[in-house]
């Protein structure tokens, strides 16, 4: 388990960025009004896969060997060999508060988005305002729990223009790989 | 190295060719007008002393091949082997807050603009639909009115007719009624 290198850490904040808006800092450097508990988080990579953890924690991890190590603290995702990143589903909690634009769907379209389908427009119950296309969106369901993300199809003043069978938000990720992926979800 | 050290031969021994010309003209000139005072071998003499400096300074010139810094091959070499000199080797990592703080407002910044560039161009795509939109809203509403003043002309022309007809059936008609009413009573 060893620290990101400066490019690592680019590429992997570009990508968080692109779901979550300025807050993002809170990640790094916790609000002091927080106080005392609110302790340093870091990313540390271990084989290709990121993970987010507080500082404590990391430095406990260096007891362990590195081969004998499966997982720490929160994973985020995962480097390709191209050295691109990509997001995992585990690292939904660590975003979903830093959310920069966010889709409520129905309740009769929570259940096709669960099984891995794209949001369409007749789910939609809300949006954000002034989506822009291909943008990285967080669903959430009417009673604001977080299923997961996505990217959108459309900018907002377009889908607004769609028919309700059109694909607004491309799923990525939703809390239904839990169980779909249950026995790939960690395995390295 | 041969290639190098040729021209320079050639440009020294130019060069002193070129430097002797005038003189020789000028010593003949000399030697014809006055021979006994001033005697031309001399001047001959000094003439490739100078040259031979020249060739000696030229030789130092000569650079060797780590100095020029050629590629050993001829080739193109990747960028990912060939590394910096005077670099560590090795990764450098980002642990400290501050340094992760700096790669972030960089990457937010760079986000931030992308998006903003996205939503600028997304309205002026927007704009332009509404003006394309409106302009061929205009032309059918045209087209449409054009249609009905011609079929009211029409119309008008027809009516105009019929009017005309109408008059004159219903004379013809009256005419005949009292026929009628003649014949039956």
């Amino acid at each position: 388990m060893r620290q990101l290198t400066e490019e690592e850490t680019r590429t992997l904040f570009s990508k968080l960025a692109h779901y979550t808006g300025r807050s993002l800092n809170n990640l790094i450097a916790p609000p002091t009004e927080e106080g005392p508990t609110g302790e340093q988080h870091v990313f540390r990579l271990q084989g290709s896969r990121v993970f987010y953890m507080p500082l404590k924690l990391a430095n406990l991890s260096v007891s362990i060997p590195r081969e004998n190590l499966l997982s720490m603290g929160t994973m985020i995702g995962k480097f390709t060999k191209t050295g691109k990143f990509r997001l995992a589903l585990t690292c939904l909690d660590v975003i979903s508060p830093h959310a920069r634009y966010k889709v409520w769907i129905k309740s009769n379209g929570v259940m096709p988005y669960l099984y891995g389908g794209n949001v369409l427009k007749a789910h939609v119950h809300r949006w954000s305002e002034d989506l822009p296309e291909h943008a990285g969106v967080l669903v959430f369901d009417d009673s604001d729990n977080c299923l997961g993300f996505g990217v959108t199809a459309r900018s907002s003043a377009e889908a607004k223009k769609l028919d309700p069978t059109g694909i607004v938000v491309f799923r990525q990720a939703d809390v239904g790989e839990y169980l779909r992926e249950e026995d790939s979800l960690f395995t390295t | 190295m041969a290639p190098i050290s040729k021209p320079a031969h050639k440009g020294a021994a130019s060069g002193g060719a070129k430097g002797s010309k005038p003189t020789l003209g000028s010593a003949s000139r000399v030697s014809k007008k006055n021979a006994p005072k001033r005697p031309p071998p001399q001047e001959m003499k000094s003439k490739p002393r100078t040259m031979q400096e020249n060739l000696k300074k030229k030789k130092k010139r000569v650079y060797t091949e780590k100095e020029l810094d050629l590629p050993e091959l001829n080739a193109i070499t990747p960028v990912g082997v060939v590394k910096p000199k005077g670099k560590k080797k090795g990764k450098t990592f980002v642990d400290d807050q501050e340094g992760m703080m700096t790669i972030l407002a960089m990457v937010n910044a760079e986000k931030e603009g992308q998006i903003e560039s996205k939503m600028m161009k997304a309205r002026q795509l927007e704009e332009i639909r509404e003006a394309k939109k409106k302009e061929t809203e205009a032309r059918i509403a045209e087209k449409k009115n054009k249609l009905e003043n011609v079929k009211d002309s029409i119309r008008n022309k027809k009516k105009g007719k019929n009017a005309d007809k109408a008059e004159s059936t219903s004379v013809s008609k009256s005419a005949k009624g009292k026929k009628k009413s003649v014949a039956f009573a």
